[in-house]
């Protein structure tokens, strides 16, 4: 069989997302045969031919002209785009930046006045842009979402990805219940699943880093999470972290 | 003056340029350009409650996260005048070594090995099966897994939050590392032979800079109060702002001595703990590519100090607290940190109400940057320009750059 046609490109971002990949220090020799890497600048200094993708990958938001164009250039040359990891899906933890004024007040504390004079915008997720084919949620993804997705695509199908919350997964673990029991203010219940609630299952509460889960409940969520003595304030700021408001949701 | 760019930079962490200034045929002036898109870390974190800082400062970078969230944890803890139990403190040290250990080896197996076997990049290395590439994966696997037991996941690990630790690594875990790790230390050397192989790497003159990292006591480690500097000179963490401003103002006019650069890493770190112990280390002909032999030999270290944590920690009461908990007051703190390519500096400010004030990260790509444009120009001399960009590229990865973390420049005061 061909091998599949790929190149990884990052925006504004941590390269949580293309470590993930290469966390997967098992699977690399076997991707290795199944994968032509076109454009992967981090672990390849192979030039780019230029030429048709079968799959991109994207990480990271969209913040200054540049990145746009090569955005559009990538969206045009692959046949499924992906978008990987919170940066790229909601903007992430870049969003809290701000934006507007905020923006270049902050820009101008940091870098001093040269950098004002940048071009940047507030980051943006790349759906805000271009029609993206599939999502790799998460902050960082889990290496397992990396596997289904070249696995299914290589044999013609595309990943599935659980419509459940993470509390799912949480009590197939059997794990103690971190909000209900415990009463700490875990995003389990409104958080997509598919890490098998790695973190309350080592005993730390869901940061929500995988996005919301479809019909996330928040309102409820929200109600717990008062009860538990949390400020409305503190738990905006914390139930919107990695998913953001939610309003990218209702553009798709 | 013709300017060559070599872009992008590749086989290094982020997105960067080196721009050469040819004239005359001859290499006159290099500019490093490390043109991330600010995400602006210590502007979002301003406002905001102590307690918020981890989560999100450990996003400014994922190989370093370990680090960044132990750096802003500590000075945060410092600021609030809190300190952590010592199993605590021992869970965040295997964190720590964790990090370096995989750091370390995906710089030396997936972004230098290529390098010395003339490839573009390990996949090739894989599909022929070769042995070293293979055993490098796993050297890295081992440094994940390290990260994933103390810190709960290898990047942006959740474990670590104000006050100490949430949970203890699991014993299964532990001591099924504790055989690896000793069967480890037999292959170590010769999986890191290559990198300590000079005709492997390109002609070289001495590595350039003044050579900073941080000091904390007799034993060499990653952690300590001060900073100690090639020259011999002790500095107290909390005085970092005046020396790094000194030096780069010094160097920026720098037709004088003693304006140098810095240089910060590993092979900093070792060149400075053999000046403590009297016995300097010898000019390796390598120039700077021996900042790859210095990590393979604190491969070696981490691995044993590994040891001695996991054995500690198995050993340790269940009893054992892991957090103490803070109380809200006003205060400044500063961290400073040995990641693995060099000095981290973490500062911040905290208000009456334990909201953030202000807040400082200087990064060790930051601090290289000036070092490694001398370097440059000074390598690259008599290079042919059609070797110029592949040269360019093996001196700016010796440094392991990761430009992610760079998060400012390096303001003038």
């Amino acid at each position: 069989m061909t091998r599949m046609r790929i190149a990884y490109q990052r925006f504004t971002s941590c390269s949580g997302c293309q470590l993930t990949l290469l966390n997967c220090e098992r699977e690399l020799p076997q991707w290795a045969q199944i994968l032509e890497v076109v454009d992967f600048a981090m672990a390849s200094s192979a030039g780019d031919d230029g030429g048709p993708l079968d799959l991109a990958l994207a990480e990271g938001s969209i913040s200054t002209p540049e990145q746009l164009r090569e955005l559009m250039h990538l969206r045009r040359r692959a046949r499924l785009l992906v978008a990987v990891g919170a940066c790229a899906l909601t903007g992430g933890v870049n969003s809290l930046a701000g934006s507007g004024p905020d923006l270049e007040r902050l820009s101008e504390g940091v870098y001093g006045q040269p950098a004002v004079a940048r071009e940047i915008f507030p980051a943006q997720p790349i759906g805000r842009f271009v029609a993206v084919d599939l999502e790799l949620p998460g902050c960082p993804p889990e290496g397992r979402d990396y596997l289904a997705l070249f696995g299914a695509l290589r044999h013609g199908g595309e990943p599935w990805q659980p419509g459940y919350p993470v509390c799912m997964e949480c009590r197939l673990r059997e794990n103690l219940c971190l909000l209900i029991e415990a009463r700490q203010p875990c995003l389990g219940p409104v958080t997509r699943a598919g890490c098998a609630a790695r973190c309350p299952s080592f005993g730390v509460i869901c940061e929500g880093c995988r996005g919301w889960v479809a019909e996330a409940n928040r309102g409820e969520q929200f109600r717990l999470l008062l009860e538990l003595g949390l400020s409305e304030e503190e738990i905006r700021r914390r139930m919107e972290r990695f998913a953001g408001s939610g309003h990218e949701n209702d553009l798709r | 003056m013709k300017t060559i760019c070599v872009e992008p930079l590749t086989r290094v962490e982020g997105h960067g340029r080196v721009e050469l200034g040819v004239q005359g045929g001859v290499l006159r002036r290099v500019r490093v350009a490390l043109f991330e898109a600010p995400r602006l870390f210590e502007g979002l974190v301003l406002g905001r409650s102590f307690a918020e800082v981890p989560a999100l400062i450990c996003r400014i970078c994922a190989i370093c996260s370990g680090v960044h969230r132990i750096a802003a944890a500590s000075a945060l803890e410092q600021a609030l005048g809190v300190g952590i139990p010592p199993l605590a403190s021992k869970v965040r040290e295997l964190l720590l070594l964790g990090g370096h250990i995989e750091s370390h080896a995906l710089h030396l197996f997936l972004l230098i090995l290529p390098d010395l076997r003339g490839s573009a990049s390990i996949l090739p290395l894989l599909a022929d099966g070769d042995r070293c590439a293979h055993a490098g994966l796993e050297l890295k696997r081992l440094g994940n897994r390290l990260q994933e037991l103390a810190g709960g996941r290898a990047i942006h690990p959740v474990n670590v939050e104000i006050g100490g630790v949430v949970a203890r690594p699991p014993a299964a875990g532990l001591e099924a590392l504790l055989l690896e790790l000793e069967d480890w230390q037999t292959r170590l050397a010769e999986l890191l032979a290559p990198f300590a192989t000079a005709d492997l790497y390109p002609p070289a003159t001495p590595a350039l800079g003044l050579r900073l990292s941080v000091v904390g006591g007799e034993n060499f480690g990653l952690q300590g109060d001060s900073l100690l500097l090639g020259d011999g000179r002790q500095v107290p963490a909390s005085s970092y702002a005046g020396l790094l401003a000194e030096q780069s103002l010094a160097y920026s006019n720098a037709k004088s001595p003693g304006g140098g650069p810095f240089l910060t890493g590993a092979l900093a770190r070792l060149d400075n703990h053999a000046r403590c112990q009297g016995r300097p280390l010898p000019a390796s002909g390598s120039g700077i590519h021996a900042n790859n032999a210095a990590q393979a030999e604190e491969l070696h270290w981490a691995l044993g100090r590994c040891r001695v944590l996991v054995e500690e920690l198995l050993a340790a009461s269940a009893q054992e607290p892991l957090m103490n908990v803070p109380v809200t007051r006003a205060g400044v703190g500063t961290t400073v940190i040995e990641a693995p390519r060099g000095l981290l500096v973490h500062h911040y400010q905290l208000d009456g109400r334990g909201r953030v004030a202000a807040a400082d990260i200087v990064t060790p790509t930051a601090i290289n940057q000036a070092a490694m444009e001398a370097q440059l120009l000074a390598d690259l001399q008599g290079c042919d320009e059609a070797d110029l960009s592949q040269r360019a590229q093996r001196i700016v990865r010796a440094y392991d750059p990761c430009i992610s973390c760079a998060v400012h420049v390096l303001r003038l005061k």
